[in-house]
């Protein structure tokens, strides 16, 4: 039977096609294989592990201790010589979170990141009554449900109101709203050292970057927090409209110290706050007031977009073909066509 | 030596650029994205190296130098550091925006495959 051979295999040829779907493998490998070859001469042309520092990097270096009581170049670079680019990149950050939160909107308001689609359902089924729950979607938000304490588990059972109240031993599975007890335990301990820790390299500033690292930390403490204890223990911290505003007052915290600078001491960002020794946490003056609303900004703004995308509603549940639906869908999928004809001519 | 890191990251970035040339999965894009921004950070940090140098720190220097000789002396540059520093998070925000669009997209046609989304072909 070739015949039913070469279907076969030309069947499954077509499922690892689309498996791993990728086109113009040939021009894409010109393309970054020209990109290589124009790199390469460029990297070979650019100055090597012998150059002379940059003049801003000595600039920087000479007058970090004298100027600003920092023995952080790094840190004196960011807040202080190139403090207007870090200004500027503030509001990339900024400008970028608002692109998240604007892209993950659901159509009403919400108070959280998580749920929210649950208890607007009333109101979506008024707006768009033509939307409907199959078997499918019904089995897993029923699940969900479960998963999440809201139903209880089994006949005459209820989940425990937090897993901790779990009692050891006991042979059932773990939930998915939290992890086990071991590493519920290991996050206890670590994420106060981590949190002391983020708050450390921004309030010494020794370490480079601060407060930009430092609400690196913050997220981390943050997702540990979520992903070991489950996101019913972190809602009332982590919502929008409390983390919005902290984000918001993180950059206007950043606006005003900058701007004062121009005010008290004639050029945006100077420094206007009298400087401590070094090695203290008010040696930087106003790099280090800088750094720490850097640490919000960064801190937060990560916060709303690792969390504005994780939960982004779950409007997706497949259309699985309903039968009296594919009629419906082709007319819809026609009738777009038919838009876009009338919008070429 | 460094000039093996210089091209390690272009390697790098040409990697990326492949798999944002070549891949039809919208999260392999992303991911091509993202390690053309990683190659960027390996490139500046190299070019921050500099030979037999120590680190920017005005912080009890060893070798019997000042803090004042060392800011005179032979470090690693600092500015390119800050450059990497900034441009991480700035880039985990970034890669956050194109993964909401992607789920976006998939949310409204119902695929990940670039090709398939039709109504954004030319």
């Amino acid at each position: 039977m070739p015949d039913a051979s070469v279907r076969h295999r030309s069947g499954r040829d077509r499922e690892a096609a689309e498996h791993e779907p990728a086109h113009r493998r040939a021009v894409g490998l010109l393309l970054a294989g020209g990109m290589l070859a124009a790199l390469a001469v460029a990297v070979a042309a650019i100055p090597r592990e012998h150059a002379p520092l940059s003049v801003i990097a000595r600039y920087a270096m000479l007058i970090a201790l004298p100027r600003w009581n920092l023995t952080e170049p790094v840190n004196e670079i960011v807040y202080g010589t190139r403090g207007f680019d870090t200004f500027a990149e503030t509001f990339l950050l900024l400008a970028a979170v608002v692109s998240v939160i604007v892209l993950t909107r659901p159509r009403e308001p919400r108070r959280g990141y998580f749920g929210e689609e649950a208890a607007a359902a009333r109101e979506r089924a008024a707006a768009d009554p033509a939307e409907r729950a199959d078997e499918e979607e019904r089995l897993a938000l029923s699940a969900e449900r479960r998963e999440q304490g809201e139903e209880p588990a089994g006949p005459g059972t209820r989940r425990p109101e937090t897993p901790d109240r779990t009692p050891l031993g006991v042979p059932a599975p773990e939930t998915a709203d939290a992890m086990s007890i071991v590493v519920r335990t290991a996050i206890r301990i670590a994420l106060p050292v981590l949190a002391v820790a983020g708050l450390y390299i921004v309030a010494y500033g020794f370490s480079p970057g601060a407060g930009f690292p430092g609400g690196a930390v913050m997220l981390g403490v943050v997702l540990l927090a979520y992903a070991g204890f489950g996101r019913r223990r972190i809602s009332r911290v982590v919502r929008p409209a409390l983390v919005e505003v902290i984000e918001l007052a993180g950059g206007v915290a950043i606006t005003v110290i900058l701007l004062l600078g121009l005010v008290l001491e004639g050029s945006f960002g100077a420094n206007w706050l009298p400087l401590a020794a070094p090695e203290t946490i008010l040696s930087g003056g106003v790099a280090q007031a800088f750094s720490a609303s850097e640490l919000v900004e960064v801190g937060t703004g990560l916060i709303i977009v690792i969390f504005a995308v994780l939960g982004m509603s779950h409007d997706w549940t497949p259309d699985q073909p309903e039968p009296d639906a594919n009629e419906t869908d082709k007319g819809a999928d026609e009738a777009r066509e038919a838009g876009t004809r009338s919008e070429e001519r | 030596m460094i000039l093996v890191n210089y091209l390690a990251a272009a390697a790098m970035f040409c990697v990326g650029l492949y798999a944002l040339l070549t891949r039809r999965n919208m999260i392999k894009m992303v991911m091509g994205l993202s390690l053309m921004e990683a190659a960027s950070y390996l490139f500046m940090i190299s070019l921050a190296y500099r030979d037999k140098s120590t680190a920017p720190i005005l912080l009890d220097p060893a070798g019997g130098q000042t803090n004042e000789s060392l800011a005179r002396g032979n470090v690693a540059d600092p500015v390119l550091q800050n450059f990497c520093l900034t441009a991480i998070v700035i880039g985990v925000a970034i890669t956050a925006v194109f993964l909401s669009i992607v789920v976006r997209v998939a949310q409204h046609y119902r695929t990940l495959d670039a090709d398939r989304v039709r109504e954004l072909r030319g």
